[in-house]
């Protein structure tokens, strides 16, 4: 063979590599695929481990794409010394969080077409089936989108805004202005650091003891999603969901609908302990708790152990700016949190309130309002 | 960059920074191919430290950028010395002399951007934490690593002397842009191994004995072992060891003193009082 053709085939080889990181679900974009080369030609790896490790630097953006690139370069490039597993560092919340689901729903699902037509299938086939929400639900629904804003505590922001009044001279406005008043200055002008909303957490109990409420939950998590600047809503039954994206629909009934695809367990068991745990076990979750206004849509019935949730709920009170627990139980006058998974929590929430639907869920933003 | 691989292998080590193979290649194709390396992994894994570990073997000024929520283009890349023009312009007015140019260099403040990209010998400029500022500013970086330079209308296009390293680093609490990505070499820095955790707390902490040392790293890695808040990093396993240290110096017993400074090693309550439920196969031999 040649020198020519053996180098033809080296080059065939590597471009076989990169095409099939592509069929495998790990597309490198056309300039990153280029330094790779240019990598190889400066450096001149040494070995297959030296030239896998040029590959991840040069091919790989996160952690999580060695998952794809590890067993596809041993195919190609044989086994490597000092390969690396990644390592459960931050579970992966996008396998459970399918993204940018809204409006993809099938329209039988989001209005429930299909509901009645599969009589006793089984437990597994099961999809629960938020329905449409109804007239008098629409109408409390925009009251709500109304208030909403008036009810998320604020915060100052860190960015200085020109302002009317405000402790810090807008040096750069003024100099700006004076130019066309030959250098006098005519007016001052301030900057200030404005209000801005904390960001809003939902968590929502979508598990079977919680099966009349749900529906209206996330509706209303609908309601804050589209009004608010900062919100993340997560559900949780048996496992954690992030259903912020899907939420984002612009339509209610399509956006709760499409849910149905997303949030495998709802009406199923309650782990709420463990559910929370999960939540705060991942850093990316626990930032969007710092400082927030977080508010659990919850009933509280935990079965087992409720020492998960005791902690977990204490460390969520202080991360969260407020720690609200918004229970369909409360709504009765003769409640009382005697529950061990509720006595328990007691002591870190903030406030323990009675929402089972949009109208009761209206009267509470109305208490934060006035709050 | 013009050392191999090797050779900054040995560098690196000899500032007590101990690298592993694919930090060190990705290290090497930054230098070599000019472009913005990003570090990623969980706090305390060493990934401001290179940056300073760099500067020094380069002999290059380190210019660092902490991000911060809020950050904006006038602190980062420039900004024009308002006070100054006005009291030049009030000077001019006074001595009546002509009206002076107000873009000159003399009023320019220049902010780490700029500074990295007019160091003679270029520099090393570390982006840290680039996760706490807001998305929007990634957008301010992309010229800025895409052709390394910065356009400033009143004055032009500046462009680099010579190629700044540019190291960045993020702690994951947000994802980063795909276009920002896509400038950037990525390294993703795990924790050590126990051979080279090992290697690492006796360069960090000068007078520790192997026997020592292989005790120590023994029972962090044990510890990251069990479900805590927050796993310790290098930096907190290093920091520890050097307070073991100290306490056995004063002639406390190592396990005591093991256990009294685990304050070093773990920073929540929560986290201690599950430490100290594990107490005997953590801290035993």
């Amino acid at each position: 063979m040649t020198e020519q053709s053996l180098l033809v085939r080296i080059g065939d080889h590597v471009h076989g590599f990169l095409r099939d990181l592509h069929d495998r679900g790990l597309p490198v974009p056309v300039p990153k695929q280029r330094v790779f080369l240019q990598a190889i030609e400066a450096v001149g790896p040494r070995d297959a481990t030296h030239l896998y490790w040029i590959g991840v630097a040069t091919l790989t953006a996160s952690h999580e794409d060695l998952e794809v690139y590890s067993p596809t370069f041993e195919h190609w490039f044989g086994e490597v010394t000092a390969r690396r597993i990644p390592d459960e560092e931050f579970p992966d919340d996008e396998a459970s969080a399918p993204r940018g689901k809204g409006g993809e729903a099938p329209l039988t699902a989001a209005f429930g077409g299909e509901a009645g037509l599969k009589a006793g299938s089984s437990e597994r086939e099961r999809r629960p089936v938020f329905g449409p929400a109804s007239e008098d639900d629409r109408a409390v629904l925009s009251l709500l989108r109304r208030e909403l804003p008036g009810a998320v505590p604020t915060i100052r922001s860190r960015r200085r805004r020109p302002a009317r009044r405000g402790p810090w001279i807008d040096v750069a406005r003024i100099c700006r202005e004076s130019r066309r008043s030959h250098g006098e200055i005519v007016t001052l002008r301030r900057r200030n650091r404005p209000r801005r909303q904390r960001r809003v957490l939902l968590l929502i109990d979508v598990s079977g003891s919680m099966k009349q409420h749900s529906a209206h939950y996330l509706r209303f998590a609908h309601a804050v999603v589209g009004r608010l600047d900062r919100v993340e809503v997560f559900t949780f039954g048996t496992r954690l969901t992030r259903v912020t994206e899907p939420l984002r629909a612009r339509h209610v009934d399509a956006a709760v609908g499409s849910l149905s695809n997303v949030v495998l367990d709802a009406e199923g068991g309650t782990r709420i302990g463990a559910s929370l745990q999960e939540f705060l076990a991942n850093a990316r979750h626990v930032t969007v708790a710092r400082g927030a206004l977080t508010i659990v849509l919850s009933d509280g019935l935990e079965r087992g152990d409720c020492r998960p949730m005791q902690a977990a709920v204490r460390r969520l009170s202080l991360l969260s700016h407020r720690l609200l627990w918004w229970s369909p139980l409360a709504c009765d006058p003769a409640y009382r949190p005697v529950t061990r998974g509720m006595s328990a929590v007691l002591g870190s929430v903030d406030a323990l309130a009675g929402v089972r639907d949009l109208r009761t869920a209206y009267e509470q933003v109305q208490t934060l309002i006035r709050e | 960059m013009l050392v191999d691989q090797d050779t900054l292998d040995r560098r690196l080590g000899a500032e007590g920074y101990l690298a592993d193979e694919g930090l060190l290649t990705a290290l090497h194709l930054a230098g070599t191919l000019g472009l913005p390396l990003l570090l990623e992994g969980e706090p305390g894994v060493g990934k401001t430290e290179v940056a300073n570990v760099l500067a020094r073997i380069l002999g290059r000024e380190l210019i660092r950028l902490q991000c911060y929520e809020g950050l904006d283009a006038s602190q980062a890349l420039y900004e024009w010395d308002y006070p100054k023009q006005l009291l030049s312009l009030r000077a001019a007015e006074v001595e009546g002399r002509g009206v002076v140019d107000l873009y000159r260099e003399e009023f320019l403040l220049q902010r780490p951007l700029l500074r990295s990209l007019r160091a003679a010998s270029g520099a090393v400029l570390l982006i840290d934490e680039i996760d706490r500022a807001d998305s929007e500013f990634e957008a301010f970086l992309l010229e800025f690593l895409g052709d390394f330079q910065i356009t400033i209308p009143e004055i032009g296009t500046i462009t680099a002397a010579s190629v700044p390293f540019v190291v960045l680093t993020s702690n994951r609490t947000r994802e980063l842009h795909d276009a920002l990505k896509r400038r950037c070499l990525y390294h993703w820095i795990p924790f050590p191994d126990a051979e080279r955790e090992r290697a690492i707390i006796r360069a960090q902490a000068p007078g520790l004995d192997e026997r020592s040392a292989a005790r120590l790293v023994a029972a962090v890695h044990r510890i990251r072992g069990l479900a805590l808040l927050k796993r310790p990093g290098i930096a907190e396993s290093v920091s520890w060891a050097r307070g073991v240290q100290t306490l056995t110096r004063e002639g406390s017993s190592w396990l005591a003193a093991m256990r009294r400074s685990a304050g070093l090693l773990v920073k929540h309550e929560e986290d201690l009082a599950l430490l100290g439920r594990h107490t005997a196969e953590v801290f035993g031999d």
